[in-house]
């Protein structure tokens, strides 16, 4: 019975659920809400990027207008340790005169207006101590952390196979740091009462923010409560505890009223991490005819002094094509920079631009088509195991989007395409990306006018969770989206994962899925417990449920509405607890594969001047049972933007003696503009996948990956010269 | 907070002696520059004297002349239809400024004063800025420069004016009207701005109290042909890497007369007097462009985030010149 009834639900372009709260400015970010005598905190942030504070003068700040309290390491709360969650958070701020990186948390002042506190903070004098400073990733003295997640892989034996090769690519591909900047600043509202703590918090996994939270201040972790009903966007920045979060705690507490501590956009290039930089070697070996015969992909990404990273770039060419032999290795190293973080794809939109760039040079190397070698090395099953894939439709995603693309017009030849001063090119890449899943649970409901609701504590970052998770649990109840009313984002309901790894609607799917069918299960049984029911004697799988009734199947006069059953047993409402967890893929017998994509992309390149410009993009994906069209689309078209972004124009800058980010402002960080985004065409290829009950795989960072190689590759088309690092700016293309 | 005082006078006089008289003193027009700097505590003054209030907006054609008032704002001018049809290219500048929301906010005499975008200049956390702390030293030469210039630029200073208009201003000999307690005093708008020097703190000629009352745009000729080509980094709402405006008249193949400045490269809009020398009684042809490119990139001050600026800024002009001309 667990089976979708009302497949008509799903998959239509159904509008947000919560769009009209949206647009009428109801839905309240974190940054919305206000208590009654609230205080305002601002921080003040090291101007070093590494040594020991010598001393700090708060005297000016303390006597500025409107201060209530000063918080520095001297006078700091001693917190308890951040327990990892998933990976590491960092350690509570202000526990001692350590610098680690430029703009770390040294003080943090509250006042009675965020003008007064602003102020104040600028008056706070600090002495530093300076040590020389690890900013360069080739520094030899840095520590350097080799397979830093266990997860290097090698199989057949690539020395010999890049030996023997008749046709071989060496080359090295980088990537500069990016930032997240979701649009949304980050904000925490922290309000004490007694020994209980609400936080209104910009994030994206509310129960890691209250577990982290309750260990840091030593209280149960039922005492703290987080609410995150809506954030404005995260992108991977809302994945850990920043340090943010406890000195706003901290400071509700020592001054006994609620405090709101807003960042500025400044503070988030340094507060809430960035996309590692990355360094990626790739060799490639192959027949003269183009069919792979080993990969070698080596990459070497960045840590902050104090934290850890999950970047696999590497891991991309270990599942990407059909090779007998491969080697992957990631290595770490520790600088003195603010945390590398989560950001849309962590590693897999770095990996892919390395593996993806190499791919087509061999294209080139051989003379094939660069769609035809990505055909002729397709990986048919998995390639590291040998086991089927759960789905995987990236032949699709290759052949339909060349179609829509019109890949069969391009003139093979370099710089045969013209338009004036501009030089066409056509470039491709595939996308083979990463899978993840973690448990999760839900609570379904339902209640006496037969209507539903549903309980999680995860949040939705702006991608749909709340739209396509009514349309599940409608699609599985028998009711009309009308009927389901989803509640998220609130720490105190059945238990959550983080809203990040493209893994949350699978995550959240299977534990409704799994919530719907055990309510129904129950209302069979209740109904069972009545001789008068119709229903009575009919066993669960018999049942069929439509138009908010169940009945059996095949006679669907034999039946009666869930409300009635409530009724008819005086009940206001009957729930049931759905939780899922991921099988492995020995139970499963087969490889979870996360979506899979292909980028068609034209470029117009200014011959003289270095001009490069996006002219369209097909962009087709597998991302199984697709639940929401419009909503996978514009996950999917916002992924297409950050990949133009990644590919010319994001690169946090760092000053190379100080450690400062210098471009931390949307004036000088640049991301596109409208007019920088062409056309995209987005399509959806696939059937649902075989790994959760549900059938997706989720599609919220794969529009990203790819863009950037199929650029690079487009412009190799166009000009001859290769992109090798990102971004790929004018000066790098000029002859 | 920080506190200072706000006064809006209603006459030129008023607030000309409002400003004057306080050395911590400044006008406040659009703020689109003054107020982000104010907040990023770069700026600090005692006494902003609105002046958005006084009667200086708007545009009147004086003969061959069009007179803006200094408060008319960016959008204003940039719909004037004589400079659409005299001088498209100053209409072209002002579009390829900022963004519309900007542009309805910011004044022609403020777009004119308008701050160094230089990141070291605009971060107070940074100590070396003899911009912002006169003998502090230049923390941009020695770090990430991209965004900077190389003509007018030395080791104490790199910042680039990143004003699109007075690129096209400067080709024209805009002349500034300032107004002070004295009288009026006219300065054409190429000795306007002051070279970095050991002063980087000083921007241009304006002694405190001195107040920008109008521009002066000299129109040229009818059958002039102009364009203002503008390269950046993204496509829209961005600063120039290079700019080129150039105004030509031609006879046939060969260029008569021509006005050429450039944006994105110097320390102050910069004015191509060697380029246009080249171009005057030139065939409009590869060979002239080039040499009029090299006339203009002359002794460029290079680091190396800026070197390829002095090919792509000839490339720019090459461009510019093949297009106005052909």
């Amino acid at each position: 019975m667990t089976t979708i009834q009302q497949p008509r639900i799903l998959g239509a372009g159904v509008d947000r659920v919560d769009g009209p709260l949206k647009v009428t400015g109801q839905a309240r970010y974190p940054n919305d809400f206000n208590l009654p005598g609230m205080a305002y905190a601002a921080v003040v942030r090291s101007t070093i990027p590494s040594g020991r504070i010598r001393r700090i003068d708060t005297t000016a700040a303390v006597k500025s207008p409107g201060v209530l309290e000063v918080i520095t390491h001297e006078n700091a709360d001693h917190l308890g340790e951040a327990p990892a969650t998933f990976i590491k958070n960092p350690q509570p701020p202000l526990q001692d005169d350590q610098i680690r990186f430029y703009g770390q948390y040294v003080a943090v002042v509250v006042a009675d207006t965020q003008q007064n506190a602003t102020a104040a903070a600028r008056l706070i004098d600090v002495e530093y101590d300076n040590h020389e400073a690890i900013l360069d990733p080739h520094d030899p003295r840095a520590e350097r952390i080799k397979d830093p997640w266990g997860e290097d892989t090698a199989w057949g034996d690539v020395r010999t196979a890049l030996k023997r090769a008749p046709v071989m690519i060496d080359q090295t591909y980088t990537t500069s740091e990016n930032t997240n900047n979701p649009l949304g600043l980050f904000t925490t509202l922290a309000s004490w009462d007694g020994d209980t703590l609400t936080l209104h918090d910009s994030n994206q996994w509310p129960n890691m923010i209250q577990q982290v939270v309750a260990a840091m201040f030593g209280v149960p972790r039922d005492a703290v409560r987080v609410l995150t009903p809506f954030v404005g966007g995260g992108f991977g920045a809302g994945l850990r505890c920043w340090s943010h979060i406890p000195l706003a705690v901290m400071a509700a507490r020592h001054v006994g009223r609620p405090v709101k501590l807003e960042l500025t956009r400044p503070e988030m290039f340094t507060g809430l991490g960035h996309r590692t930089s990355s360094i990626n070697w790739i060799r490639l070996g192959a027949t003269r005819d183009g069919r792979l015969t080993a990969i070698e992909h080596e990459s070497l990404t960045t840590l902050p002094l104090d934290g850890d990273e999950y970047e696999p770039c590497s891991s991309v060419s270990a599942s990407a094509y059909a090779s007998p032999s491969v080697t992957t290795r990631d290595q770490q190293v520790r600088l003195n920079i603010p945390w590398t973080n989560f950001m849309r794809a962590p590693g897999d939109a770095q990996g892919n631009f390395a593996l993806e760039s190499a791919i087509d040079e061999l294209a080139w190397e051989v003379g094939l088509d660069p769609l035809e070698i990505r055909l002729l090395n397709y990986a048919e099953v998995d390639p590291k195991t040998g086991r089927p894939w759960s789905s995987n439709a990236l032949r699709q995603c290759l052949e339909v989007g060349a179609r829509r693309f019109g890949w069969s017009n391009r003139n093979p030849e370099i710089g045969s395409m013209r338009d004036g001063h501009e030089l066409v090119g056509y470039g491709v890449a595939g996308v083979s990306f990463f899978w993840y899943q973690q448990p999760c649970s839900a609570k379904v409901i339902v209640r006496s006018d037969g209507s539903a609701y549903i309980r999680s504590a995860v949040t939705d970052i702006g991608t749909g969770t709340y739209t396509i998770m009514s349309q599940l649990a409608a699609g599985l109840l028998g009711l009309e989206v009308s009927q389901v009313e989803m509640q998220l984002g609130d720490s105190s309901m059945p238990v959550g994962t983080a809203a990040g790894g493209s893994g949350l609607t699978a995550a959240l799917g299977s534990a409704v899925h799994d919530g719907c069918g055990r309510l129904i299960q129950k209302f069979v049984d209740l109904a069972g417990t009545d001789p008068f029911s119709p229903l009575a004697g009919v066993p669960f799988e018999d049942v069929e449920v439509s138009e908010g009734r169940l009945f059996r199947k095949g006679e669907p006069t034999r039946g009666e509405s869930l409300a009635r059953i409530l009724a008819v047993h005086g009940l206001t409402e009957l729930s049931a607890d759905g939780s899922s967890t991921p099988n492995t893929p020995e139970q499963m017998g087969m490889t979870p594969a996360g979506a899979r994509g292909a980028r068609f992309v034209e470029v117009r390149v200014d011959e003289d001047l270095g001009r490069v410009r996006v002219a369209r993009i097909v962009t087709v994906n597998d991302g199984g049972r697709i639940l929401n069209e419009k909503l996978a689309r514009s996950q999917i078209l916002g992924g297409t933007v950050g990949g133009v972004g990644m590919a010319l124009f994001e690169d946090t800058v760092t000053d190379k003696d100080t450690g400062r980010i210098a471009n931390a402002t949307f004036g000088d960080y640049l991301i596109p503009v409208n007019a920088d985004i062409p056309d995209v065409h987005v399509e959806f290829v696939g059937e649902p996948d075989a790994f959760n009950p549900i059938g997706v795989k989720g599609v919220g960072e794969i529009g990203l990956v790819g863009v950037a190689a199929a650029i690079a590759n487009g412009i190799f088309h166009a000009t001859g010269r290769r992109m090798r690092s990102l971004p790929i700016t004018m000066d790098a293309v000029m002859e | 907070m920080r506190e200072f005082r706000y006064e809006r006078p209603s006459t030129v006089a008023e607030a000309i002696r409002a400003v004057a008289h306080d050395p911590e003193a400044d006008f406040l027009a659009g703020g689109t520059t003054e107020v982000d700097l104010m907040k990023d505590g770069v700026f600090h003054p005692d006494l902003l004297v609105d002046i958005t209030r006084l009667p200086l907006r708007g545009v009147r054609r004086n003969g061959t002349m069009l007179q803006v008032g200094a408060l008319t704002t960016m959008e204003e001018l940039a719909a004037d239809r004589t400079l659409m049809e005299r001088a498209p290219f100053v209409v072209e500048a002002l579009l390829r400024g900022a963004s519309v929301q900007l542009r309805n906010m910011a004044t022609i005499g403020g777009n004119l004063l308008q701050r160094t975008r230089c990141r070291y200049f605009r971060d107070p956390a940074v100590p070396a800025c003899n911009k912002r702390e006169p003998g502090s030293g230049c923390e941009a030469v020695n770090s990430v420069a991209r965004m900077h210039a190389i003509l007018g630029a030395s080791p104490a200073c790199i910042a680039l004016h990143a004003s699109d208009m007075a690129v096209p201003l400067s080709a024209l000999d805009a002349v500034v009207h300032i107004q002070s307690e004295e009288g009026e005093r006219l300065v054409p708008l190429t000795q306007f701005y002051l070279m970095p020097g050991e002063t980087p703190d000083r921007e241009n000629v304006l002694r405190h109290g001195e107040l920008i009352t109008a521009v002066d745009i000299p129109l040229p000729p009818e059958g002039t042909r102009s364009i203002y080509l503008k390269i950046r980094d993204r496509a829209s709402y961005e600063f120039a890497l290079t700019s080129a405006a150039v105004a030509v008249v031609m006879d046939g193949p060969v260029i008569k007369e021509a006005r050429v400045a450039m944006g994105g490269v110097g320390t102050i809009p910069w004015r191509g007097f060697e380029a246009e020398e080249v171009l005057r009684e030139a065939p409009a042809t590869p060979d002239t462009f080039r040499s009029a490119a090299d006339g203009m990139i002359r002794d460029p001050f290079i680091v190396p985030g800026t070197a390829f600026k002095v090919e792509l800024a000839k490339r720019t002009l090459i461009r510019a010149l093949t297009e106005v001309t052909s």
